[in-house]
C-alpha cells in the first residue's frame, strides 16, 4: 500500500493538481466556511457551491466513481449526526439540510486530499505556524499508515494461507487475534521509532 | 584515548531475561569492529547502550565511555552527537516523508543554521550515493536505497563513532556489495553487528563474538572466523570466503 492507494488511480494531473497546495487549502477552507455558515433555507447558496465543486471535479479529471465510493464510506458518520435531527420538530427537512451541507463539505475535503500530496499540505501547515508537535504527529501518522497497512496485509495473507475452516465464527476469532497482534506490533514499532528519533538528537 | 570503553556492562530486561552479563572491551579510534553472535546473543541490546538508549534509567556506574566520557543522564545529548546509530529496520529510522527531510532531521536537532543543514544533507547524500534523491518519498525507495538513506541520515550528524545493526540483512548481492563499498569509505570508528561473516572478513580487522550476553572471543577477524570449533560452538560457521583463502 502507498499514497496512490488512498488517491484515485485515474488522477492524471488535472487543473487542480497543478495549483499550489496553499491556494487549494485556503480555497477549501473558504468553501467549507461558506457552506457551514449558510442559513437554513438558502438553497441557492448550496446549489452554487455544488456547481462550483462539480466544475472543479470535472477540471481535476478525477474518477467520479472513486470519489462516490469514498463519500459512501463516510456516509455512516453523516447519517449518524443528521439522523438525530429527525427527533426534532420539522426533523425531516432539517435532516435533509444537514446531510446536504455535510456531503458538500466532505466532497470539498475529498477533492483537496485527492489533488494535493500529503507532504505538500504538511508544508503549508508548517508555513502557517501550526504547532510543531501537531505537524510531527501528522507526519508520523502519514508515514506509518502505509507501513502498518502493509503489515496488516501480510498478516491477512499469512492467515488466509492457513485458513481452512469457512466458519464465520472462526474467521471472526482469527481476525480479532490479528487485530490484537497488529496493535502489539504497532506499539513496539512506535518504541523503535522513538529510539531512532532520540538517537539522532530528538529532544 | 579509546573511542569506546565498556567495563562490566550488565543489563536485564523487565521480564527478567539477562541480556548482557558483564561485557568489557575497548575500541580504538578509527577501528572497524564486527560484533558477531547467534540470534539473541545481546548484540542489538549492546548497540543500544552505546547511544544511551538503554538502560532506561542511566546509573552513575559509568560502564560505557565514549571518547573518554562516561555515559550519564546529564551528557546524553553530547554522547548522541558522537555516536551515530543505524537501526536494523530502515522503516523504523526513516520517519520523515522525503529523503531530504529525513537526512536533515539530525542536523536540525543539532541546532545548525538552514544553510549548514542544506550543506550537510547534500554532502551526506552524495557520500551515501543518493545524490538527486532529495525529494524522493521514503516509502517508495527500494530496500537498498532505504538502507543508504538511513546511513546518510546518520552521516549528516558527522559522528565520530558509527554503530550499525545488521546493515546488510535483506539486501540483494549487489546491494550488499555497494553498501560494503560505502562503509569502507567512511573513516569513522565503526562497530557492525552482523550475521554477514563475509562482510566481517572484508571490512573489519577485529571481531568480537557474543553469546548469551557474554564476550566469548575477541581478536583478529581472520583468526577467529577460521576457528571452526569456536564458530560452531557459538551458532556461527566458517565463512565461505575463508575456505578459499585457507583450503584444507
Amino acid at each position: 500500500m502507498n499514497e496512490g492507494t488512498l488517491q484515485s488511480r485515474r488522477s492524471a494531473p488535472g487543473f487542480l493538481h497543478r495549483l499550489p497546495a496553499a491556494a487549494k487549502l485556503a480555497g477549501a477552507l473558504a468553501l467549507i466556511l461558506i457552506i457551514v455558515l449558510t442559513p437554513r433555507g438558502q438553497w441557492a447558496v448550496l446549489l452554487t457551491a455544488a456547481l462550483v465543486l462539480g466544475g472543479l471535479l470535472l477540471a481535476s479529471r478525477l474518477s467520479i466513481w472513486f470519489l462516490a465510493k469514498r463519500l459512501l464510506l463516510l456516509e455512516p458518520l453523516v447519517l449518524g449526526v443528521a439522523g438525530l435531527m429527525l427527533l426534532q420538530p420539522d426533523g425531516l427537512a432539517l435532516c435533509g439540510w444537514a446531510m446536504c451541507k455535510a456531503n458538500l463539505c466532505l466532497l470539498t475535503t475529498l477533492l483537496l486530499s485527492q489533488t494535493t500530496p500529503a507532504t505538500g499540505m504538511l508544508r503549508v501547515l508548517q508555513r502557517l505556524r501550526v504547532p510543531w508537535l501537531f505537524i510531527t504527529t501528522l507526519t508520523l501518522l502519514h508515514r506509518y499508515l502505509f507501513v502498518l497497512a502493509d503489515e496488516a496485509e501480510r498478516m491477512r495473507r499469512a492467515r488466509a494461507s492457513r485458513t481452512f475452516s469457512r466458519s464465520r465464527r472462526f474467521q471472526w476469532q482469527t481476525l480479532s487475534s490479528v487485530v490484537g497482534q497488529l496493535f502489539v506490533r504497532a506499539s513496539e514499532r512506535a518504541e523503535r521509532i522513538y529510539d531512532a528519533m532520540c538517537a539522532r538528537g530528538w529532544k | 584515548m579509546n573511542a569506546i570503553e565498556i567495563t562490566g556492562l550488565k543489563y536485564r530486561y523487565h521480564d527478567g531475561t539477562e541480556a548482557l552479563r558483564g561485557i568489557s572491551f575497548q575500541v580504538q579510534p578509527g577501528e572497524c569492529v564486527a560484533l558477531l553472535g547467534p540470534n539473541g546473543s545481546g548484540k542489538s541490546t549492546l548497540l543500544l547502550h552505546l547511544n544511551g538508549l538503554l538502560p532506561e534509567k542511566i546509573s552513575a556506574a559509568g560502564a560505557v565511555k565514549i571518547q573518554g566520557e562516561p555515559l550519564a543522564a546529564g551528557n546524553l545529548e553530547k554522547i548522541r552527537r558522537q555516536v551515530g546509530l543505524v537501526f536494523q529496520d530502515p522503516d523504523d529510522q526513516l520517519f520523515c516523508p522525503t529523503v531530504a527531510e529525513d537526512v536533515a532531521f539530525g542536523p536540525q536537532q543539532l541546532g545548525l543554521t538552514e544553510s549548514e543543514v542544506a550543506g550537510r544533507v547534500k554532502k551526506s547524500l552524495a557520500q551515501a550515493g543518493l545524490a538527486g534523491f532529495e525529494q524522493r518519498v521514503t516509502y517508495h525507495l527500494s530496500h537498498g536505497e532505504k538502507r543508504r538513506a538511513c546511513l546518510a541520515g546518520v552521516l549528516a550528524c558527522e559522528p565520530a563513532v558509527l554503530v550499525l545493526d545488521e546493515p546488510t540483512s535483506d539486501l540483494d548481492p549487489r546491494g550488499r556489495r555497494e553498501f560494503k563499498a560505502l562503509l569502507r569509505e567512511i573513516p569513522a570508528t565503526k562497530i557492525i553487528a552482523t550475521h554477514d561473516l563475509e562482510m566481517a572478513v572484508e571490512l573489519c580487522s577485529r571481531s568480537i563474538i557474543l553469546d548469551r550476553g557474554e564476550v566469548v572471543a575477541d581478536g583478529e577477524t581472520m583468526r577467529l572466523l577460521a576457528d571452526e570449533a569456536l564458530m560452531l560452538a557459538h551458532g556461527l560457521e566458517k565463512p565461505h570466503i575463508l575456505h578459499h583463502l585457507h583450503p584444507h
